[in-house]
């Protein structure tokens, strides 16, 4: 039991990752990871959302008609991702960042990896385990993000979380900061991956 | 129970449905006041950037309770027009009074189709006169506000914001300084056909009403300068009074000095 729930917990964040080994969620680790507190942001609320719409549709999914599951599985993603968003304009501190990830924040609700996850797991599984794997997939994607927008920030803007870090010297790299970039280096990202985990390799 | 009988269904749905409903209704009547101080804070931030109350690092620095202050402490008159440069209502210089952002949406398309519109005029202390701006960028809504000097014609200062321009291109009509520093000093052509111009080359023309677009944002230039342009007309039979009456307020005091 604890080794599956170990599983549960580590896989989507090294072996399974959802961004690097099953290519989810690719279209906004390309948009918001132009800086990196933005990416931040994102990574946290995509981590609740995940968590949170897996425990309640695992808390419903035997009651659930199988007919219009997908339905009320959207419906209930939209809500958390709508109450992370009214959360976010609502804080002084994070207004500024809800606007700037304008439409993302609420383009949520059509991350894959939230659908992907509910329908996967939290279905057929209990309540704990299905947020513990929301949660873990959050954690795998936010990882990624993360990374992405350190090297755009750092190489595009010259700084990191808006603080300068390198030589005013530097001319900062304007195809670094176009989505294109964040393919390449999501690419190379899958590759070191791959490289240190034979497990992922193909014959 | 028949978790796929047709009743079942339709019962469980609307029950799903209602509660979500209600949840987001009382989370949204919970933390409505708090989101609309914070869209208050915000276009004050970028009008009193434009006015050039305080810097756009200090403004952006200060928590919404200091925002509001300064702007208590600098405005001098706040009041809406019509079309024909009429005022219309006084909007007061009290915080609570101010148009929002998002308000501008429905007063341009009041410009556009020549309709009832009402445009907020703010007057600060300093004397320079803050308008609003508002148009389509390439990806969504681009705005700003454009400080006037008591001539009614020189820009004092400029600030513009976006929705989702592209980043290092759109965006820098934000994101950069030394572009809304350019506005400073421009004086727009009251009274000709061409208010303003925001093109390739521009200030190659020796204009004063003339800024260079953006390189490699060329439907953000063009709607930036479109913005201003319809804007701009919008104002001018008020501003075009205000000129006349600081005109006569000008020739008064020169003949007392003479």
């Amino acid at each position: 039991m604890a080794q599956k729930l170990k599983d549960t917990i580590l896989n989507p964040i090294l072996k399974g990752n959802p961004i690097t080994v099953l290519v989810l969620g690719i279209c906004s680790s390309l948009a918001v990871t132009v800086q990196l507190k933005g990416a931040i942001v994102m990574a946290l609320s995509v981590t609740i959302v995940t968590a949170l719409s897996s425990l309640v549709c695992s808390l419903l999914r035997n009651t659930i008609p199988n007919r219009v599951r997908i339905i009320v599985q959207l419906v209930v993603v939209a809500l958390m991702v709508i109450l992370v968003d009214q959360i976010l304009k609502a804080g002084e501190g994070t207004y500024a960042i809800d606007k700037q990830l304008s439409v993302y924040i609420g383009l949520i609700i059509t991350n894959c990896i939230v659908m992907g996850r509910i329908e996967a797991f939290a279905l057929g599984n209990k309540p704990v385990p299905s947020f513990l794997d929301g949660l873990a997939n959050g954690i795998g994607y936010g990882l990624i993000l993360i990374v992405v927008a350190f090297f755009r920030e750092l190489l595009g803007s010259g700084t990191l979380l808006g603080f300068q870090v390198l030589p005013a010297s530097y001319v900062p790299n304007n195809l670094v900061i176009l989505p294109p970039f964040a393919l390449i280096l999501l690419g190379c990202i899958i590759w070191v991956h791959r490289a240190c985990d034979k497990d992922l390799q193909e014959k | 129970m028949n978790t796929n009988s047709n009743v079942y269904t339709v019962i469980y749905t609307t029950i799903v449905v209602v509660i979500v409903a209600a949840v987001l209704a009382f989370v949204s009547l919970k933390l409505g006041p708090a989101q609309q101080a914070n869209a208050k804070a915000e276009t004050l931030r970028q009008m009193m950037a434009a006015a050039q109350v305080a810097s756009t690092d200090e403004l952006y620095a200060s928590n919404n309770d200091a925002v509001l202050t300064m702007y208590a402490d600098n405005i001098q008159d706040a009041y809406t027009i019509n079309l024909k440069g009429e005022k219309v209502a006084d909007l007061g210089i009290t915080k609570d009074n101010i148009e929002l952002i998002s308000n501008l949406k429905p007063q341009d398309k009041a410009i556009k189709a020549g309709a009832d519109a009402t445009l907020p005029v703010y007057v600060f202390k300093s004397g320079v006169s803050v308008i609003p701006v508002y148009g389509a960028g390439l990806w969504g809504p681009i705005w700003g506000y454009i400080a006037f000097n008591d001539d009614c014609q020189t820009i004092a200062g400029a600030y513009f914001d976006h929705e989702s321009e592209t980043p290092g291109l759109g965006a820098k009509i934000k994101d950069e300084p030394w572009f809304r520093e350019k506005f400073a000093g421009k004086k727009v052509a009251f009274g000709t056909d061409r208010l303003f111009s925001l093109a390739k080359n521009a200030e190659a023309t020796g204009a004063d009403n003339a800024v260079d677009a953006i390189t490699g944002a060329t439907m953000t230039s063009k709607g930036l300068n479109e913005a201003l342009n319809v804007w701009f007309k919008a104002y001018e039979p008020h501003i075009s009074v205000a000129a006349f009456l600081a005109g006569i307020a000008d020739e008064n005091s020169n003949a007392e000095e003479e």
